[in-house]
């Protein structure tokens, strides 16, 4: 996905987001996926509102569609992001897991 | 001064497998040219609306590409802004003439999106979001499948409002002989469809498909032509978690105040209207954030046939992108020729009787970018 450089540069605000909790304002199960995220299909996405009154867009993990409503509190948590190719550098990035 | 709409040209909207990127745009080049009264050597410059050709093919400079290969010896221009590329192109050519720089114009939507895997034209398409989004592997369904779900939350709208504006867009699309899917389909077609990202499915998806648009825009005080009355162009957040709401697409309303006021119309005065039903939810969205019905009932509008051909106030006689296709930078072109076709009162079956006011709506990405022209006789 992204450049070793981006990765580096990206890590550094990696810190400032884990244990935030927050909530799930809208989410969707993906069954069609773009290149790198083949390997995860299904795969559940919402918008996400934390304390802060900031939303980002999150991949949600360790849950069933069944179980969200609006609402539903979770937690960030750092997972891989997409698919490294063996000689790319690993990527990871923030989640949210229900809480 | 007035600026006309001379000349106008479509090719058939598809997975055109032996006709290349060029091969399209010289093709509905060549026919608004002919269409118009104007020849090549009149045409000062080409605005070219394309969004990803050069991502998929490599192929960048379509502006000189382009005027070069009609032989117009002039400027050439390419205009990306998304699925907003065509309305885009066509808004900057408006100004060009507006501004005097230039008498006679061509603008040319194409996209070609078949050489490509599906994996990577949706990789391409994603472009169109946040960098934040395309970490998440938020596609473009499932960016709009989350406005579906809070417009569902919100509002109570259905899977069956969501399907209606599949089911009319199809009936429309099958009397289009352009159309990337001439045909009508049920509304129990629609909602048995394979989800791409719940809540929407497959027929809540509008296609990948090849196609090019064109129009022939002067500033001439002669000869005949349909009006552009209105030119405007709204933007928001690219970010669709930082817009301050996910049921509506706040740049619309901006978008069509501004073009609405330039033509000194309201939006009661519309009497066809080609919007960007990218995804089923879309239209629904448009339908409120135009003022063609109140916020939230956007579903149960165009369910009760409201937005059918031979309803109150026909929408998408096109096909809209669902049957028509979405070649993405053609759309906002096509737009403009759908409308200007049912002005000129030559689109056959699918005519609005009395048609003489217009307004195309073409959005990029989630609502980044809107473009709103309002066409007039």
């Amino acid at each position: 996905m992204s450049s070793p450089v981006e990765i580096w540069r990206n890590h550094k605000k990696l810190k400032s987001y884990l244990n935030k909790v927050g909530k799930v304002i809208v989410w969707t199960k993906i069954f069609v996926a773009p290149g790198g995220f083949e390997h995860q299909v299904p795969y559940l996405v919402g918008i996400i509102q934390f304390e802060d009154g900031v939303r980002m867009p999150l991949q949600i993990v360790d849950c069933e569609e069944a179980d969200l409503k609006p609402n539903k509190q979770v937690i960030t948590v750092i997972r891989k992001i997409g698919k490294a190719k063996s000689e790319e550098v690993i990527e990871y990035g923030i989640k949210v897991k229900p809480q | 001064m007035k600026i006309k709409v001379a000349g106008t040209g479509l090719t058939k909207f598809g997975e055109l497998w032996d006709k290349t990127l060029f091969d399209l745009a010289i093709e509905a080049a060549m026919e608004s040219i002919k269409d118009s009264r104007y020849t090549v050597n009149d045409i000062e410059a080409v605005f070219v609306g394309n969004m990803i050709y050069g991502r998929l093919s490599g192929q960048n400079h379509l502006g000189a590409a382009i005027a070069s290969i009609l032989k117009i010896k002039g400027a050439g221009f390419r205009i990306e802004g998304a699925c907003a590329s065509g309305g885009l192109a066509v808004h900057l050519a408006i100004q060009s003439l507006l501004a005097g720089t230039y008498k006679n114009v061509l603008v040319v939507g194409v996209e070609k999106m078949t050489d490509a895997s599906i994996s990577e034209v949706t990789s391409a398409l994603m472009g169109a979001g946040s960098e934040s989004e395309r970490k998440a592997g938020l596609t473009f369904p499932a960016l709009y499948a989350l406005m579906a779900k809070a417009h569902m939350i919100k509002f109570g709208t259905t899977r069956k409002h969501l399907a209606s504006v599949s089911v009319k867009n199809h009936f429309h699309g099958s009397l289009n002989p352009k159309a990337q899917f001439p045909y009508e389909i049920t509304e129990e077609k629609a909602l048995n469809s394979p989800l791409i990202s719940s809540p929407l499915t497959l027929f809540d998806t509008s296609p990948i498909t090849d196609g090019a648009a064109a129009c022939v825009l002067t500033s001439s005080n002669s000869g005949p032509g349909v009006f552009i009355t209105g030119s405007a162009v709204a933007t928001d957040t690219v970010d669709l978690s930082a817009r301050l709401s996910l049921t509506e697409i706040a740049a619309t309303k901006a978008a069509a105040q501004k073009a609405l006021k330039q033509a000194g119309v309201e939006i009661t005065d519309i009497k066809v209207a080609e919007v960007h039903d990218c995804f089923t939810i879309a239209e629904i969205m448009a339908m409120e954030d135009l003022g063609f019905c109140k916020k939230g009932e956007g579903g149960k509008y165009i369910h009760s046939g409201a937005t059918n051909l031979r309803g109150k106030m026909p929408v998408n006689t096109s096909g809209g992108l669902k049957a028509c296709g979405h070649p993405v930078g053609a759309t906002g072109v096509k737009q403009i020729v759908e409308i200007t076709e049912q002005l000129r009162k030559r689109s056959g079956k699918r005519q609005v009787d009395g048609a003489n006011v217009g307004l195309t709506q073409n959005v990029g990405g989630t609502g980044a970018t809107v473009v709103v022209h309002i066409l007039q006789n």
